[in-house]
């Protein structure tokens, strides 16, 4: 304790910040466990769908690179943690210029990977720009919240908070990535809400979004649109749109409670799942690990998001919070709509599954969120020290 | 603790309803994952094996036809098929796949397409065969290459049944041809696939049970692009069984040269000629001819085709050696004169005196084709006289005899194996009419006349019968009175050559009468030929026969040749004893029957089929090579 308490959250600031070592006690650690088997589990299901993958030349190189990826996701999430998170506020305008900039880079000179145009390479290794989008936008978001806390409940706050998504939101759906655009729109939403918007008004919004619901419609590709409708009856068409979602129900089904085993699935290697490391990781994995390894998952992501969101109800300030709260958001949101795709609950959106869809750029925008929330959580309410 | 103010900015029941909404929805993920995997999960663990596992059937090779010495008469060739499992031909793509298969295979692509719909109806699971003759290696290739290109199209490598002379045994073999719905419902059980061809007739048909042999089993793994990666499990077919025939092929080639080169010199228009072993039933030959190529209906018969056959008034299509019943005229004699003789009515004394060509009964007369003069049995039997036989069967102003009635014609004539099918191995076999005064009142509704039992008697009026009876009847008097069930089986025998099935003789019946009767018709079939109707020249073998002819007026219209339609029939029935002697000695007895051969239309003129009969004989056992050589064997 080398500084008074501090008195208002908008007072907290990096440069009164405590030694390094006292805050370690205050790490989360719900969050950190959940956060590492999360990690390991990810590493699993990746061992297992890159041996089950018969068109890969050397599995064991695509292990390899999910270990290095794990690897410096947890060195960034260690990063993360390390600075105070005011510094991701105070920075909050240039990470804003910086996500449009890099999203209006990928339209450039992204590479064009199934249909949607959203990788750029840096330094050999191809980076989803959309994937840091979020984060940065759950940043920026926070940023604008906290700085209105008191006047939240204006209409002008959640319109402001609106523009500032509309620019990163076209962006990334222009390239086309409908999944990751649905998803700011879940982290608008979901920051809204626990920053404390009326719900009349957001209520409103929703009803907007109804109400142009045909407009937009009339804006989607053809195969966003099969996609979006085929798991209403993926039946009607199997050999067609709803080809996937039936081999990847007759996947997760055909694992029933014990599994198959790791690595001894036959949906995926066979080519029956598509994309099964990624969109339809669940798949594979429900097939291999049956229920109960479905159930430790989700058990997993509960631990995960109740942490998350308890670091949020203790942040110091409401940056913190509302940061907090966003991550939640997009975490829960992409977890239900990924499982519930695989599933046939959900249209198929193209959302990768945190920690187990494969990819780098997935993985280390969640580390990033997560080293953040750990800040948070290392510097959370100042009383509770004491007592 | 701070002041609550300060913390404003958290809403207490905003965190709880974000908790709340995170467990709930897990919660439904939680339920459907359950309703997945532990409620349904073994229905979808079947349905990932159906993906995963495919059944293929492995077709068993048909068995092969091979004649008495194992020359092979009908054989398998390497070929391939293609079919379409409907369930994997995704429906927008059917028409386009359905005409790129039709240029393929060479069909409209409709029918193609109703195949496939027939079969989504009945199993899509299954495949439907939608090549109907071999398919072109090439072909095979492109489609196993460009799987992708072609979903649910599968390449099978099958066996064409290749017949080694189709037109040569075509009456006897048939053909196989694609199992039709109806026929596939009622053999399902027997493992009958829809891809499969049947038996359709002769002896593809009689023995299909034997020649199918039993499917056996492959299950493959293939992956989502139809590829096959590996086979997790194998039981191998059983080829069908080979059949043996008791046919000589030497013997059919010199029969059918003979018929085919009267065909050819317009000296008749069908032939049909049956050699059988008189001593257990076996069918050493059976040619029927025009016949038609059955390996026509293998690589699929044209409709064109198909008309042809149909609009020939010569009835290729019919083995006319068991499906078509003529007159058999004075070959009949031996009926009438077993029938006395057994009776009691007759013996080899009865004489009969033909002073005139012709005798009137009621008005009507009766002719004979000479005037013979004083006839014994023998003579009159030697030399075909009508009005011996009329006097036999009837009585006659010539003759003291008694006549013996048209029943006991019957009866010994149904004993000889006339009027009832003989039961040989064929399809489609003709039963023949022998009549009486019971049938004729029953059928016609008027009484029997004498002039019935005169044209019964010599072989002509209702009498009608194939030529296989003939030939089987004349092969019981020959052998000392057994009748036999002609049969064209000899074994059938496993791939290996061990037999499965070795044909017993069957005997029909024994002929109840006296062995000094059949010695007398033994000994007037010598006669016939040695100083008789027959007469043939230079004759190095002891051959016995009886010659038959039946003659039809123009009345029932004309051929396509301008000859008369029922036209003018000569038959030769012989068999061979072993010596110049009456013993039932006889290990071949045949039958040459010539159909509307107006050329020879005069009672001077010799029966053609005594001279083939010679011919034939004089080179099957002597050895003589045959005359065509072509049709000799490679």
């Amino acid at each position: 304790m080398t500084a008074g308490p501090v008195t208002t959250a908008r007072a907290a600031s990096p440069l009164h910040d405590r030694p390094t070592y006292r805050r370690l006690e205050q790490i989360d650690p719900y969050l950190l466990i959940a956060t590492l088997l999360l990690v390991a589990y990810g590493l699993v299901i990746a061992y297992s769908t890159s041996f089950e993958d018969r068109t890969a030349a050397d599995p064991l190189q695509a292990v390899a690179r999910a270990v290095v990826f794990a690897g410096l996701g947890l060195g960034l999430m260690v990063a993360a943690a390390y600075f105070d998170y005011a510094w991701f506020g105070a920075f909050a305008p240039l990470l804003y210029l910086l996500t449009i900039g890099l999203l209006i880079l990928v339209l450039v000179i992204g590479h064009n990977i199934l249909g949607g145009q959203r990788w750029v390479t840096i330094a050999g290794q191809k980076f989803q720009v959309s994937e840091f989008a979020k984060v940065l936008m759950i940043v920026v978001l926070a940023k604008w919240f906290a700085d209105r806390h008191d006047r939240i409940r204006s209409p002008l706050v959640l319109l402001g908070a609106l523009v500032l998504l509309v620019p990163p939101w076209a962006l990334v759906y222009r390239q086309p990535d409908l999944g990751t655009s649905l998803v700011f729109v879940a982290i608008f939403f979901g920051m809204a809400f626990i920053a404390g918007a009326r719900l009349w008004q957001l209520a409103s919004l929703v009803a907007v979004g109804i109400a142009s619901f045909p407009l937009v419609w009339s804006f989607l590709q053809g195969y966003q649109r099969a996609r979006l409708t085929a798991f209403l009856n993926p039946y009607a068409d199997p050999q067609g749109a709803g080809w996937n979602i039936i081999q990847s129900l007759i996947a997760i089904g055909s694992g029933q409670a014990m599994g198959k085993g790791l690595t001894a699935g036959t949906q995926s290697p066979l080519g029956y799942l598509p994309i099964a490391e990624s969109d339809f990781v669940f798949a594979g994995l429900a097939e291999d690990l049956g229920f109960v390894g479905s159930l430790i998952l989700f058990a997993l992501f509960a631990v995960l998001l109740v942490a998350a969101l308890r670091i949020a109800f203790r942040a110091r300030d409401p940056f913190g919070t509302y940061l907090a709260g966003g991550v939640v958001a997009m975490l829960a949101f992409q977890i239900v709509v990924n499982v519930g795709m695989t599933m046939s609950l959900m249209p198929v959106t193209g959302i990768p599954l945190p920690f187990i869809s494969h990819g780098g750029s997935s993985l280390l925008s969640i580390c990033l969120a997560l080293g953040m929330l750990q800040s948070i959580a290392m510097r959370r309410d100042h009383n509770r020290l004491r007592t | 603790m701070m002041a609550t103010d300060q913390r404003a900015f958290v809403r207490p029941r905003r965190f709880v309803a974000m908790g709340l909404v995170v467990v709930v929805l897990l919660g439904m993920l939680t339920a459907r994952l359950w309703d997945l995997q532990i409620s349904n999960g073994g229905r979808y663990r079947a349905l990932a094996e159906n993906n995963r596992v495919l059944r293929l059937p492995v077709t068993a090779d048909r068995g092969i036809i091979l004649d008495r010495n194992g020359k092979i008469l009908v054989r398998n060739i390497p070929g391939f098929a293609v079919s379409v499992v409907p369930v994997d031909l995704p429906r927008s793509r059917e028409t386009e796949i359905a005409g790129k298969l039709g240029v393929l295979v060479g069909r409209e692509g409709q029918e193609i397409l109703d195949l496939i719909a027939a079969q989504r109806l009945r199993n899509p699971y299954e495949p439907v065969k939608v090549s109907t003759k071999p398919v072109a290696r090439e072909v095979a290739l492109l489609l196993t290459e460009r799987a992708e290109a072609y979903p649910g199209v599968r390449i099978d490598a099958e066996s064409i049944r290749q017949y080694v002379d189709g037109p040569l045994y075509s009456p006897v073999m048939g053909y196989v041809g694609p199992i039709r719905p109806d026929e596939l419902a009622a053999k399902r059980d027997a493992g009958y696939l829809p891809t499969d061809d049947v038996g359709r007739t002769g002896l593809e048909w009689q023995y299909e049970p034997y020649l199918r042999g039993t499917y056996g089993w492959r299950e493959i793994e293939r992956d989502a692009a139809q590829r096959e990666i590996k086979t997790l499990a194998e039981t191998p077919p059983v080829p069908g069984g080979n059949l043996k025939l008791t046919i000589d092929d030497r013997l059919q080639r010199l029969i059918a040269g003979e018929l085919q080169a009267g065909v050819d010199k317009d000296a008749f228009t069908q032939g049909v000629g049956v050699a059988i072993d008189p001593q257990n039933g076996e069918i050493l030959a059976m040619v029927s001819t025009p016949s038609y190529d059955n390996n026509v209906f293998i690589r699929g018969v044209t409709t064109a085709e198909m008309k042809a056959f149909n609009a020939d008034d010569r009835r290729p299509l019919v083995n006319k050696a068991v499906g078509e019943i003529y007159p058999p005229g004075s070959t009949f004699k031996m009926v009438t004169g077993l029938a006395a003789l057994t009776e009691g009515t007759a013996t080899r004394d009865t004489q009969v005196n033909v002073t005139s060509i012709s005798f009137s009964v009621s008005g009507t007369s009766f002719f004979d084709w000479t005037t013979h003069g004083l006839l014994n049995f023998l003579t009159g039997f030697a030399h075909s006289s009508d009005i011996y036989f009329y006097s036999l069967a009837g009585g006659s102003p010539m003759s003291s005899v008694r006549g013996v009635g048209p029943d006991a014609i019957a009866k010994y004539a149904h004993m000889l194996g006339f009027g009832q099918r003989t039961g040989v191995d064929l399809p489609g076999e003709a039963g023949g009419i022998i009549p009486d005064p019971a049938w004729k009142e029953e059928v016609f509704g008027r009484p029997w006349s004498i002039g019935n039992t005169y044209h019964e008697a010599i072989g002509q009026g209702f009498v009608a019968v194939t030529p296989l009876q003939l030939v089987n009847a004349y092969a019981a008097v020959a052998n000392g009175g057994t009748v036999y069930v002609p049969h064209l089986l000899k074994e059938v025998d496993d791939p290996q050559g061990n037999a499965l099935l070795v044909k017993q003789p069957e005997v029909a019946r024994r002929l109840a009468m006296k062995p000094e009767d059949l010695r007398l018709i033994r000994e007037g079939a010598r006669l016939v030929v040695t100083s008789g109707h027959a007469y043939m020249p230079n004759a190095k073998l002891p051959i016995a026969g009886k010659t038959g002819t039946a003659e039809f007026g123009p009345s029932a219209g004309r051929d396509s040749a301008g000859r008369n339609l029922l036209g003018f029939h000569n038959w030769f029935v012989s068999f061979l004893p072993k010596q110049d002697n009456t013993d039932p000695t006889a290990e071949i007895a045949m039958v040459l029957f010539t159909f509307n051969s107006s050329k020879s239309l005069c009672d001077s003129c010799l029966n053609p089929a005594v001279a083939m009969t010679q011919r034939i004989y004089e080179a099957y056992i002597q050895g003589t090579p045959p005359g065509d050589k072509k049709a000799g064997p490679p």
